[in-house]
């Protein structure tokens, strides 16, 4: 196993609730990210799922220091990013690079997309003009786009190369590590498929690090190695790729995929959904105890109302959150087996 | 015996005419719907799916659309040749329909009752008093909890799946026949997205509607359609049952869909298979079957003849030259080899 690149601790990110006008003096904040801790090996990806309002993207956020979490601590190569100022932020976030979401939103108009791709090493100042610009069209051909289309503004393409020019972008400084946000959500199948494929093969090409957070599951199964699942601010449960999806341990993990449905119409009608009832409560007053407990299928009390259930290990490289973790497989390959 | 089909949509063709040139939105759908039956309909963005809806729904504002041909029978009476007076008669009525975005769908200013209220004050001829009864029951019955006040609430009060629940409840108002779902579930999270299909399967038990779901999500299409209809650029490719869609899937389009979905339950990570390049622009459609610049298993025959839709086997049909030859299979088709210089591309 490969050297743990990025260590985040108890990271810990609140807003000021600004609703009213005694909201902000009792002190009511909105707990986004409320002590995560997780580390993603060098080489590998590392992906967080869960719903809006989870606090995945803050947490992804936090990290960069695009936000300034309000406590907690994140080593990245043994530097502890928190502390850093001026010369050496900026030094870091040349390693830390960010695919956003929204191809449409992320790409300023009015530049082209060489301007857009060199953008980043002008920061920098890394180059001349004339190697900024054969660097952009050398980025632009691995990301699969046309190199001569340098000079053409961001509207002349479609989402999907869109989210080829963000990935370019990120790409440009060479970075180790990229927190993509939601980099495919907005894409349709056929071109998601496509730049999951792109972001494989650059991760091999690149030596490059993930940190992969989407709501999909399906998605991020596929590109993580590691995947860390949030709920309203806090992480629930960490597995391996294929330990997750065989044997969850967490009652929200097991219904969060037992909801996903599965593009295999047999399997489906036998398949059991676990049904929460009601919303995700608001991160601005969670629950007691366990934050799940009110969604919970299995929970008990007053334990689970109580007590705050802690990051335990349930099996080998498998850890979860939960007073009465244990596995309950949700996918089951063969209807025949699923009668049972 | 026309009369006894539900809902009948015969080459239905409707271009948009902009300045650009001619947008073949929607060009010869055809399908047919029974009551009580739930319809998947498939394809990405700007396949003609939602399009196809509105045009039925006489939604489209014309100019700049124009029907080109083809018709929608409603229980035998065409829905096109009706006056704007007739059309409001069935539309919220006995066809209505749930939009995507539960947030720009309700109107923010009026209260969520107020707004249930009103098709029944409408089509029903309900009094107001009555109608805001029978929306509570209706908050009630799509579970919102606490309709006695919630009915007094503002969209912005409620959350994205409450709203849709609201949305739900708005357009089952009616008891209509046809229900028309257009991707109700995409803006969801899928906890959520549970739910509401949930809700749905249970409402249409009761009420016995059809229902037109459009989706891009194949997974949704799996758990709740009867019958799938597959779009690309405008036409239908590939319509059958779930089950013949799913396990013999006939077009290469459909294949390429599948396997572009990364594998549950696997050992090792496999590559996944996109389609290449990009849907086609709707005003320049690719001459022969429009699939064909990004189909591997395209012959020179495709890019010169449009194919006809054929029925293979049992109401299981493609548009594709080569549906239903032996060999041609998910699993078997073999690629024509692409030059290596245009690979690179994608």
């Amino acid at each position: 196993m490969s050297e743990i690149l990025l260590d985040v601790k108890d990271l810990v990110k609140h807003f000021p609730v600004q609703q009213g006008v005694l909201a902000s003096r009792l002190g009511k904040k909105c707990r986004a990210v409320d002590g995560v801790s997780f580390s993603v090996r060098r080489g590998e990806t590392l992906g967080l799922v869960g719903e809006s309002g989870s606090g995945k993207s803050t947490a992804g956020r936090a990290i960069m220091r695009l936000i300034e979490p309000t406590s907690g601590s994140v080593t990245f190569e043994g530097i502890d990013v928190l502390k850093l100022r001026g010369k050496s932020l900026k030094d870091f976030r040349r390693n830390v690079q960010v695919i956003f979401q929204d191809p449409y939103a992320s790409l300023n108009p009015r530049m082209t997309i060489g301007e857009i791709v060199t953008e980043p090493l002008k920061i920098h100042r890394i180059g001349t003009r004339s190697e900024q610009i054969k660097q952009a069209k050398e980025l632009l051909e691995i990301t699969g786009l046309n190199p001569e289309h340098i000079n053409r503004y961001p509207h002349e393409f479609s989402g999907g190369q869109r989210q080829r020019i963000g990935i370019a972008r990120a790409l440009a400084l060479r970075p180790k590590l990229i927190v993509a946000d939601e980099p495919v959500s907005a894409l349709d199948v056929s071109i998601q498929a496509q730049v999951l494929n792109l972001l494989g093969k650059l991760q091999d090409e690149f030596d490059l690090t993930y940190l992969f957070i989407a709501h999909d599951l399906s998605v991020v199964q596929h590109i993580s190695d590691e995947i860390a699942v949030m709920y309203l601010g806090r992480i629930v449960e960490i597995a391996d790729w294929n330990m997750l999806y065989k044997e969850p341990y967490h009652p929200y993990t097991q219904s969060l995929l037992s909801a996903v449905p599965i593009p295999d119409p047999k399997l489906q009608r036998t398949r059991e959904r676990i049904l929460l009832v009601g919303d995700p409560p608001s991160p601005i007053d969670p629950p007691t105890g366990c934050r799940f407990h009110t969604r919970c299928p299995i929970a008990q009390f007053p334990i689970c109302a109580d007590v705050e259930p802690e990051l335990r290990e349930v099996a080998p490289g498998h850890t979860a959150a939960c007073h009465f973790a244990k596995p309950f497989p949700i996918l089951i390959k063969d209807p025949e087996d699923a009668g049972e | 015996m026309a009369d006894d089909k539900l809902l009948v949509v015969d080459n239905l063709t409707m271009y948009f005419h902009t300045r650009d040139g001619v947008v073949k939105a929607v060009d010869g759908v055809s399908y047919e719907l029974n009551s009580g039956e739930t319809l998947g309909v498939v394809g990405e963005s700007g396949s003609g799916k939602s399009v196809t809806a509105l045009t039925i729904m006489r939604l489209i504002p014309m100019p700049p659309g124009r029907v080109e041909g083809g018709d929608v029978l409603f229980r035998g009476e065409s829905l096109l040749k009706m006056s704007d007076n007739e059309i409001r008669k069935i539309r919220g009525n006995r066809i209505a329909m749930v939009f995507q975005d539960p947030m720009t769908s309700l109107n923010p200013v009026y209260r969520i009752g107020r707004q249930i209220a009103e098709p029944l004050i409408l089509h029903k001829g309900m009094s107001k008093r009555d109608a805001w009864a029978r929306a509570v029951e209706l908050l009630d019955l799509v579970g919102i909890p606490h309709p006695e006040s919630r009915v007094k609430d503002y969209p912005h009060q409620f959350s994205g799946g409450m709203r849709q629940r609201v949305m739900i409840a708005m357009a089952l108002a009616n008891d209509p026949d046809i229900l028309i779902a257009d991707e109700p579930t995409t803006a969801l999270d899928v906890t959520i997205q549970a739910q509401i299909l949930e809700l749905m399967e249970e409402l249409q038990k009761r009420i016995g509607s059809a229902i037109i779901l459009i989706t891009h999500d194949l997974g949704v299409v799996a758990d709740m359609a009867d019958n799938v209809l597959v779009m690309y650029a405008g036409r239908p490719v590939e319509y059958g049952s779930v089950d013949q869609l799913f396990y013999r899937p006939l077009h290469p389009y459909t294949w390429g869909l599948m396997d572009s979905l990364p594998e549950y339950d696997v050992d090792e990570k496999s590559k996944l298979c996109p389609i290449k390049g990009q849907p086609p622009s709707l005003i320049n459609v690719p001459s022969g079957c429009s699939f064909h610049p990004r189909c591997p298993f395209a012959q020179p025959v495709c890019s010169t003849d449009v194919p006809e839709y054929r029925i293979i086997e049992g109401g299981h049909g493609a548009a594709c030259h080569f549906a239903g030859d032996p060999g041609f299979t998910r699993a078997e088709a073999s690629p024509v080899p692409v030059p290596a210089a245009e690979e690179v591309a994608w």
